[in-house]
């Protein structure tokens, strides 16, 4: 199969039979059972408008919640909804996020050596 | 204070995520036909899914509240228990004693608008205490900056039982006792006024002094 096929390349890579290897390894040419963690995407700051529109309620009502509280439904609606969001963003795309990668190779490791 | 032995505790306190919390209450079982599509799903996980051990605080008694037990446990010191919810009926009956009273003293007309009932006033007076915004210190360009930013239910729910009782125990006459302190503070916070009170509005004066950060969240 295709990995007896990687191993001859490497092997010829390796290999001094034509003048200089090309690859002088220190550590083994194996895989790590573990995956290197994505870099965080920043977001922007989410529900602003509906902040700025609760503050300005706030400072002519000077900070009464019962007057202002159309705004404040309206500002809690915003948060779940960019809640719910952010959660459901995270997983989907197609891969697998690093996280759950490396939860699944821990359990199941390629095998470096006989056992 | 664990005096009988009679109370074992067996739940652990970290569980899988997909261990399911414990319902006690006894209208937890509903006829089938009751039931939307979504209920009927969550019942069918509940049969199939584990589920978490149920605390010994969490009773199917029509008494039990969920708030009241948290706020207890907030309250409780060295895992005093008994106390806590010595200190915590004592209030309620305290709030019972105090609105009854302003009841027969006021006029008939005055009359319906009081509330007897120390559940709602506790609950009422949580809502009232509870910030709508909170401010997260977030680092930017060596500075650090207080930005006005949403809060979860849990944190501003925690955030209004933390202030209560931290109000209780500082400013207080040192012979004054706490359930006194918290009835009053209670029922402060039921009409609005109070330290609490003045708290949650000193936060929400300073998220709207710093709305100009607003947009430093990246979240």
């Amino acid at each position: 199969m295709s990995g007896s096929v990687i191993q001859e390349k490497v092997a010829k890579l390796l290999s001094r039979q034509s003048g200089k290897p090309v690859l002088r390894p220190i550590k083994p040419l194996a895989l790590k059972n573990e995956v290197a963690s994505r870099k965080l995407k920043k977001g922007e700051a989410t529900c602003v408008t509906e902040m700025s529109l609760l503050m300005a309620c706030w400072k002519q009502n000077d900070f009464n919640n019962t007057v202002c509280s159309k705004e404040v439904s309206v500002f809690y609606t915003c948060v779940e909804k960019a809640q719910n969001k952010a959660k459901a963003k995270q997983g989907t795309q197609g891969r697998l996020l690093p996280k759950e990668a490396n939860t699944l190779l821990k359990r199941f490791p390629n095998q470096s050596s006989e056992i | 204070m664990c005096v009988s032995l009679s109370l074992c505790l067996v739940r652990w306190s970290r569980y899988n995520p997909y261990y399911l919390d414990p319902d006690p209450s006894k209208d937890a079982r509903v006829p089938e036909s009751e039931l939307s599509p979504e209920e009927k799903e969550l019942q069918e996980l509940k049969t199939v899914s584990p589920i978490k051990a149920a605390l010994s605080s969490d009773t199917s008694s029509a008494f039990n509240d969920p708030l009241i037990s948290k706020f207890i446990n907030m309250m409780m010191q060295d895992g005093n228990k008994i106390l806590a919810r010595g200190i915590m009926t004592q209030t309620l009956e305290t709030i019972k004693r105090k609105q009854v009273e302003k009841y027969h003293k006021s006029p008939a007309a005055k009359r319906e608008e009081i509330e007897c009932n120390p559940y709602t006033v506790f609950h009422q007076a949580l809502e009232n205490c509870k910030p709508i915004i909170g401010l997260a210190s977030v680092q930017k360009g060596g500075k650090s900056y207080q930005v006005p930013v949403p809060l979860t239910d849990n944190r501003r729910r925690f955030l209004a039982m933390k202030w209560l009782i931290t109000e209780c125990r500082d400013n207080k006459h040192r012979r004054t006792h706490m359930y006194e302190k918290l009835s009053q503070e209670l029922l402060a916070a039921f009409a609005n006024e109070g330290n609490v009170v003045k708290r949650k509005h000193d936060l929400h004066k300073m998220a709207e002094a710093n709305r100009a950060y607003a947009h430093y969240r990246w979240w």
